[in-house]
């Protein structure tokens, strides 16, 4: 009987401690100030009291799935009312043939101040240049001949992989391994996040994030 | 009546203000968008979820604990394990690359995650086999009580 009784505390107590560690609260990591933010690749004010950085593989469908259904309502209510500072980390996975391209073309394109149609296109394109690898085009196909060329031209530079590289590092340190990854940060704590968000419920953390006090 | 030099309650109090954390309502709110990432669930089942299945664990696993109506909340414990467990299945085959979402610190849903769900649900399932067992068996008072003239 007393056997028995051990067995069944043994096994509630797993469970019980099971359980509760999944309702413990989301784990609140190093609050160290963000570094290393291409001002080019970094939208709204820095002052925000939230900052998301979302560490991204153009090539990734949930990423596509993030950007076309979620971020345009982020932008427009929390990033350009001030609440929210979006930086954008770069994050090719080693798995995916032109995510590195894309993100070349895409940081070129946001060095002359072309973020959203570039991204825009690369997203909405993704299925099509993902089987020809004609990243090329894609941009090309919403941008002026000029701007085109100084697109490759930075492309071709070089000078792009360092600050790629410098997004990848920074997404190492949070222990990135899928994408997409948004880090949110707010009051000293760090709150990462894997996968795609739906905007209502995204919305929902963000207000509790802001009302607190 | 001298204090305790240790007292339990004070030490959990001080315990509990040691380790940082964000407030309730922060972290049900992002546990939702844990719960909506396995994409099984409109908005209102995933707050519905996110807000009553914390407290519903705590509470169930207590019950467990002091063993009242045992092969009830083990039954309802193992269901919500296995519950568990194939939503782990679902996402993995699908191949969602989200958080697991189990565990307070942040981990990819990966085939340890399935084996690990997999066994606490099998445990869930073997406390509950064992909670009828017992109960079909007489209770050793009644036994004694019969003995007696």
């Amino acid at each position: 009987m007393i056997r028995r009784r051990a067995l069944f505390g043994t096994i509630g107590l797993t469970l019980l401690v099971s359980v509760s560690v999944l309702i413990a609260k989301a784990a609140p990591q190093s609050a160290a100030g963000i570094t290393d933010v291409d001002p080019h690749k970094a939208f709204g004010s820095k002052n925000a009291p939230v900052i998301m950085e979302v560490f991204s593989d153009y090539q990734c469908p949930s990423c596509k799935a993030l950007f076309l259904n979620t971020n345009r309502q982020l932008m427009d209510n929390y990033v350009t009312t001030g609440k929210v500072y979006l930086v954008h980390r770069d994050f090719p996975l080693a798995m995916h043939a032109y995510s590195r391209i894309a993100a070349r073309y895409a940081r070129a394109a946001a060095l002359l101040g072309k973020t959203e149609p570039v991204e825009q296109a690369i997203y909405q394109n993704q299925e099509r240049w993902e089987q020809s690898g004609d990243v090329d085009g894609t941009v090309a196909a919403v941008l002026s001949p000029a701007e085109m060329n100084k697109v490759r031209a930075l492309v071709k530079g070089g000078t792009l992989e360092p600050l790629i590289d410098k997004d990848y590092a920074v997404g190492q340190m949070y222990r990135v391994n899928q994408t997409p990854t948004t880090v949110f940060h707010c009051k000293g704590q760090t709150y990462p996040y894997s996968g795609a968000m739906s905007y209502d419920i995204l919305k929902q953390f963000l207000e509790q994030l802001l009302s607190q006090k | 009546m001298e204090s305790s030099p240790f007292n339990l309650r004070r030490a959990i109090i001080w315990i509990g203000r040691l380790v940082p954390r964000p407030p309730l309502g922060v972290a049900l709110s992002f546990f939702a968008m844990q719960v909506d990432s396995y994409q099984l669930l409109p908005p209102w089942g995933v707050n519905f979820v996110a807000h009553t299945l914390p407290f519903a664990e705590i509470a169930l696993g207590l019950l467990l604990l002091i063993g009242w109506r045992l092969r009830i909340w083990a039954t309802v414990v193992t269901l919500i394990m296995l519950g568990f467990f194939a939503a782990v299945v679902r996402s993995y085959a699908l191949g969602l690359q989200i958080n697991c979402g189990c565990f307070a610190n942040p981990e990819p849903l990966t085939i340890k995650t399935i084996y690990r769900d997999g066994a606490l649900a099998a445990l869930g399932l073997l406390m509950t086999i064992f909670a009828f067992i017992e109960a079909r068996k007489s209770h050793p008072w009644s036994g004694a009580e019969k003995a007696s003239p």
